[in-house]
């Protein structure tokens, strides 16, 4: 007769070991079907001349050298990463703010924070639909706003200089997420420093600069890390404004456009496997930069505590 | 505690790995990597397979032929249910096979019919389906002609053109069900008020020719002061009238009509060199961009942009005199219009030619269909002189037949009054061959990156023709050669 996990031969600790490994399991299955074992997947396809319905014929790295020599891979590459210079930090700056000006004792700031929350929860394929109408020079709302100043609004979505910027101001649509986390960490800077600040003569600008600041670093640093993977995964929107075509004059061919191009539309899935692998690689590596790099600027205070 | 944990996973892992090693491999034929005949690889050619396993059984032991929708037309909620009405015609005549009509989604079918020929699911016959869907999917499709041949099918009565258009060097995909040929619809009232003669009739009028549609469409574009575009007064920013549009077809479709050697096709006959420079395709898309940017009275990516996000087609608003386009159109865009219309032959090109586009659906089998005799049954019935003018009504196309020509003329009367219907069937004589929609290797990176020259024209990024045909038949070449390269 086998031992149940009640079982008075199992050690505690092992009985527990048991139950932790039952408990996990419903995740961890799911994990490994559905998202290890994709990625092993791809990772062989990678590798192999793969068009969904034959197949795959192994072909070593010729994916990785013909990537290398993909003028079209190295222009989705740059417009991703225009997109991501401009939308990141922006996205990071704008949404600080709003937080730091829902984080004030003012009337009916509730209201207030759901307002700027709402739009974050409407999905994406929504918030495209309605930005394009927004866009649109002819019919839209943005360009006849800006003409009661005098200026002549371009044709946003249609002009190759002036798509991956509607991109970005779209993209300011949905910064409710960050604002809700930033005023949680806006929240929890302890008072008593703002006290003993005041107490020492410091200005308001002095205060948020030395305490404030500070203080939310670990919360920018998981905004921007979040931002970051988010950024470079940048897909729905533009598929559904540019109806997948990346137009106009490929403007806004991201990376993950292009990626599906070429599963679904070129049906040459090992490629497609290989730019998703790539494009792994270059979000890890920078997250490890960023990573590094927050030692010198991302305060932990029960770090520094347990100095 | 970790090392039980890595155990346990490393377990799962193994155990998920053998399962997928042992899940039943794929065994459909490649999408869209063999070339037709005329190339060095063979497409093969199946005998009609007469005693094939039925695994689908239907009601009474019928076999079942599921036929996807969603390759072409065919998807909205009155086609739906009229096609529902054809299946239980259909049903109810015939004791051996059961049709069903299995709708997906048009921006679906792709991955949708991929993921049915990769689960060993395909169906047993695909339609209605264009010529780019043919393309797209040229491999997986099975060759109709050991079935025509043992039937010993008559094709005489379906146009000949629309036979060519699905037959290839070493398969025929499948038989003709409908036409669309192109033509002008022209808005009447905007040529009255212009005080303009509409567009000739005539097939035989040579001096119907581009410089005179570009000179008539340039006196039916007016700004917001009623000026037109040849008065030197016009003002082109602020323009409310265009006199020409086809901005709905892609850059092969908008210059198969001039001329060139290999029509709508941007290869030599064997697939390996590039030709999008032609000089036809140039002196045609510089046409295209000096109709845009200097001559006005073609609507940039801007006024394009405009109209999908407002989702009306061009001739609707009854701001645009002339749109070139399809039957297909009739369907689409020519009910409930505030002003009249009528239709006129596409002109005559500076080769003193006349090419039409056109555009043409058939049914395909599937190589991996599991029944495909029976899918042969139904798509001769749905091809049938009793039924295709049924099914073309479903479809907005021209049945390809010639003896139903005069039944269908009836419906077309009854449907759209007071049109030109010679110049419907006259145009099917002029269609472009090769099609602009016919296969090439990599077809839609081909595809994509023609249409990005086109958009490179009509975003004004660049307005040289020449610099951009140049620049993406450098491309379309190095995608052939990668192409070869992989396909010796």
């Amino acid at each position: 007769m086998q031992p149940s996990l009640e079982s008075p031969r199992l050690s505690l600790a092992r009985r527990e070991s048991l139950w932790a490994y039952a408990f996990i399991a419903p995740w961890t299955i799911g994990f490994i079907i559905f998202t290890i074992g994709p990625m092993l997947a791809s990772l062989f396809f990678s590798f192999t001349e793969y068009d969904i319905v034959s197949a795959p014929k192994w072909i070593g790295l010729r994916n990785y050298i013909n990537l290398i020599h993909d003028q079209l891979f190295w222009h989705s590459l740059g417009v991703t990463f225009k997109y991501a210079v401009i939308a990141l930090p922006l996205g990071l700056v704008v949404s600080y703010m709003i937080a730091v000006l829902l984080n004030q004792k003012i009337s009916g700031i509730n209201i207030w924070r759901t307002v700027y929350f709402v739009p974050s929860v409407i999905a994406g394929v929504a918030v495209a639909l309605l930005w394009g109408r927004i866009f649109d020079p002819k019919f839209g709302i943005l360009n006849p706003f800006l003409a009661q100043f005098g200026i002549k609004g371009p044709g946003w979505l249609s002009d190759p200089q002036w798509a991956v910027p509607a991109l970005v101001i779209m993209s300011l649509w949905s910064v409710g997420g960050n604002v809700i986390i930033y005023l949680a960490g806006l929240q929890g800077v302890p008072t008593d420093l703002y006290d003993a600040a005041k107490v020492d003569g410091a200005t308001a600008w002095q205060r948020f600069r030395h305490v404030t600041l500070p203080m939310t670093t670990p919360v920018i640093f998981y905004n921007l890390i979040l931002g970051l993977i988010g950024t470079f995964q940048y897909f729905t929107e533009v598929y559904v404004l540019t109806n997948g075509s990346g137009n106009p004059a490929r403007a806004t061919l991201f990376y993950n456009l292009y990626l599906y191009q070429n599963a679904f539309k070129y049906f040459h899935m090992g490629y497609a496997s290989t730019m998703a692998w790539v494009l792994f690689i270059i979000v890890l590596g920078i997250t490890l930069l960023i990573f590094r790099s927050s030692d010198t600027w991302v305060y932990y205070e029960g770090q520094l505590r347990g100095r | 505690m970790k090392n039980n944990l890595f155990k346990v996973l490393a377990l799962i892992v193994l155990a998920s790995v053998i399962l997928s090693a042992c899940a039943p491999k794929p065994t459909a034929a490649p999408a869209n990597t063999e070339a037709p005949a005329g190339t060095e690889v063979s497409a093969a050619t199946e005998a009609p397979a007469a005693t094939e396993a039925l695994t689908t059984e239907a009601a009474a032991g019928k076999v079942k032929v599921v036929i996807f929708v969603g390759m072409g037309t065919g998807t909205d909620p009155d086609q739906v249910d009229a096609q529902n009405q054809l299946a239980e015609k259909f049903n109810t005549s015939h004791d051996n096979i059961e049709i069903e009509f299995l709708i997906v989604p048009h921006e679906e079918y792709a991955t949708r019919y991929l993921a049915m020929l990769s689960g060993g699911n395909a169906p047993q016959l695909v339609g209605p389906n264009g010529v780019s869907t043919v393309a797209e999917f040229f491999d997986t499709w099975e060759d109709i002609t050991p079935y025509i041949e043992a039937d010993k099918l008559d094709l005489s009565d379906f146009y000949g053109p629309a036979v060519e258009l699905n037959q290839y060097p070493d398969k025929n995909t499948g038989l003709p069900l409908g036409l669309y040929p192109s033509y002008l619809y022209y808005n009447k009232d905007l040529f009255d008020a212009a005080g303009l003669d509409y567009p000739t009739h005539d097939f035989e009028d040579t001096s119907w020719n581009m410089d005179k549609l570009r000179e008539t469409a340039m006196q039916l574009t007016l700004d917001n002061n009623g000026k037109n575009a040849i008065d030197p007064d016009f003002d082109p920013e602020n323009i409310v009238q265009y006199g020409y549009d086809d901005s709905w077809d892609g850059m092969r479709a908008t210059l198969a009509d001039w001329g060139a050697e290999n029509v709508g096709r941007p290869t030599t006959a064997d697939y390996k060199t590039a030709v999008a420079d032609s000089p036809e395709w140039i002196q045609g898309l510089q046409w295209i961009s000096d109709g845009v940017w200097k001559d006005h009275f073609i609507g940039n990516g801007e006024v394009q942009a405009a109209q999908n996000s407002a989702g009306v087609d061009p001739f609707g608003p009854g701001t645009t005199a002339m749109f070139y386009s399809y039957t297909w159109f009739l369907a689409e865009g020519l009910h409930d219009l505030s002003f009249s219309a009528d239709i006129a032959p596409y002109p005559y090109n500076p080769k003193g030619e006349r090419i039409a586009r056109i555009d043409a659906d058939n049914f395909t089998i599937p190589k991996d269909a599991q029944h495909k005799q029976e899918a042969w049954e139904v798509m001769k019935w749905l091809t049938s002189p009793e039924i295709i003018v049924d099914v073309c009504r479903i479809y907005g196309c021209i049945p390809a037949r010639k003896s139903v020509q005069s039944r269908f003329l009836e419906q077309l009367k009854t449907d759209y009054p007071g049109l030109d219907y010679d110049v419907i069937f006259k145009s099917i004589d002029y269609l472009d061959n090769p099609n602009h929609e016919a296969w090439i290797p990599e077809w839609g990176k081909i595809e994509d990156a023609l249409n990005n020259g086109l958009s490179l024209v009509y975003s004004g990024e660049e307005k040289d023709a020449t610099k951009v045909l140049t620049d993406t038949n450098a491309e379309v070449q190095q995608i052939l050669d990668q192409y070869w390269a992989a396909h010796p």
